[in-house]
């Protein structure tokens, strides 16, 4: 992948950290937002498909002459076997001739399904199967993504609270083939790895290792919470210790990377405060500049440069 | 198309527990016919597995929060427990389909219309949320919407925007317009 422009620290927008995000100064240097929450998607019989929150827009406009804005989508569903939205694609086209990110994102993952000739939204991101079957769906998705969209692409590892068990692969291999063969990037959310080592029982520094990190050209840190024996990935709070370490050892070896993003959920900011997301934001800023003063390109995997578009 | 196949029984396992108890006690008896035996046994480890559970949990959290945050007054006015009975039914009825807000809102409006529940205001509540999220579903050139209150709607309004039950609202028969303004905002009027 080729390497994004640095621009630092950003902040995944809600609505409620408007007042942060006015004031944040030199703490944030970007803004990331899930676009899909500021249009509605009212099907592929209707025209236009897809209405803009137009107040919503309006506040992105505003903000995108103080600081880039970087979508992070979540309704392309890239991962669906029998579906492929390109209407989504051209959605995000559309937001691009107004917004002209850097680069944008999705999950890789799928939330839409078929069921007895309706459509299913399970309003999650489902695992994959790591086999061979789902890259050679994939793939040749993102080279549509990457041939209208005129900026890198990146997918980001998915939570996941059961496994699919039998993979022919295991996540590291599974998400460093994909990025071969396809040419997108990785958004590696450290706060899913972490979820999923602590639920799953395994080092997700190890893991973390035996990724391809010159592929990644975003990292997420959030914070979580247990319910009913699970520790899930719910943006509820600070990022705790082990993801602050994940990320001081991940972001110097991350040669190719544009940012760093605090993910938190509006209705979470109150209880969690201000103070302390920007405490967090300045510590991730603080990681940031140490990183850039010391990127280890990693010799671990040598593996041919894809040069996404 | 197995694959296909695999994401829908997924799917179901995770949004219809009915489904998930019949793959947890039949196993292969319960799964379509045209899956791989790797698949097959994917999803009778699934099915066991207490993750299910929790990504059944964020499912509903998911599609609960949609409605809250598009219809507050009227599931304030509903109250926790009819809520829950209302939206039990809901999806049993009308299965997920859509990822967004807006849809599902205006779907739930339309079954709760459909119920002719004998709930004290309701029809005028429902009719007030229903008709800004119409308006914010046409786009930029909306034609207006008219919603007609029985009851006093700035003390009805106010008291469920406030967090509390109403009671007792004044009789005031009253139609309000909702119309997008010169900038594009949603604003009401009454007549």
């Amino acid at each position: 992948m080729r390497s994004l422009p640095k621009l630092g620290v950003g902040l995944a927008y809600q609505a409620p950290l408007r007042s942060l995000i006015e004031r944040a100064g030199d703490d944030l240097q970007f803004v990331e937002i899930v676009p899909d929450i500021l249009w509605t998607d009212l099907g592929p019989e209707e025209h236009p498909r897809y209405i803009d929150e137009q107040e919503g827009v309006e506040y992105l406009r505003q903000v995108r002459r103080s600081r880039p804005v970087v979508p992070h989508s979540i309704g392309l569903s890239i991962g669906t076997a029998h579906y492929f939205n390109r209407d989504h694609i051209g959605q995000i086209r559309r937001w691009w001739d107004w917004l002209q990110f850097p680069w944008h994102s999705d999950h890789f993952a799928y939330h839409l399904a078929e069921h007895q000739g309706r459509q299913v939204n399970v309003g999650i991101t489902v695992p994959l199967p790591r086999d061979r079957e789902t890259l050679e769906l994939i793939v040749p998705r993102i080279d549509e993504v990457v041939r209208q969209i005129p900026v890198p692409f990146l997918l980001e590892n998915n939570v996941y609270y059961f496994d699919i068990p039998d993979a022919e692969m295991d996540e590291a291999t599974f998400l460093n083939t994909l990025c071969e063969e396809s040419g997108c990037g990785l958004l590696l959310d450290l706060h899913n790895v972490y979820v999923n080592g602590r639920n799953h029982g395994f080092d997700p520094q190890a893991l973390i290792a035996r990724i391809n990190l010159e592929h990644v050209g975003e990292i997420h840190v959030a914070g979580g919470m247990e319910l009913d024996g699970f520790y899930l990935d719910a943006h509820s709070g600070a990022v705790p210790d082990p993801v602050w370490k994940l990320l001081e050892w991940t972001l110097p070896r991350c040669p190719n990377i544009g940012g760093v993003v605090f993910e938190i959920f509006g209705s979470w900011f109150d209880s969690l405060g201000e103070d302390r997301v920007r405490q967090d934001l300045r510590r991730m800023k603080e990681i940031w500049r140490q990183s850039l003063g010391n990127v280890q390109v990693p010799g671990l995997i040598s593996q041919r440069s894809t040069g996404a578009a | 198309m197995s694959l296909h196949t695999f994401q829908s029984c997924l799917a179901q396992l995770i949004v219809d527990p009915d489904y998930r108890d019949r793959v947890r006690a039949l196993g292969n008896d319960a799964l379509a016919a045209s899956l791989t035996e790797r698949e097959r046994a994917r999803l009778c480890r699934i099915a066991a597995d207490s993750g299910l559970d929790i990504n059944r949990t964020l499912h509903k959290g998911f599609r609960l929060g949609k409605l809250r945050a598009m219809l507050p007054l009227t599931c304030q006015l509903l109250g926790a427990a009819r809520l829950a009975r209302e939206v039990s039914a809901f999806w049993v009825e009308c299965p997920p389909s859509s990822f967004y807000f807006l849809p599902e809102a205006l779907e739930f409006c339309k079954f709760l219309a459909g119920r002719k529940l004998r709930v004290k205001y309701l029809d005028e509540v429902t009719a007030y949320e229903r008709a800004t999220l119409e308006i914010e579903k046409a786009g930029a050139v909306p034609p207006p919407q008219r919603v007609r209150f029985r009851h006093d709607p700035r003390i009805l309004l106010a008291v469920l925007a406030s967090g509390r039950r109403p009671r007792a609202v004044p009789h005031r028969p009253s139609v309000a317009i909702c119309a997008r303004d010169g900038v594009g905002r949603i604003q009401w009027r009454l007549v």
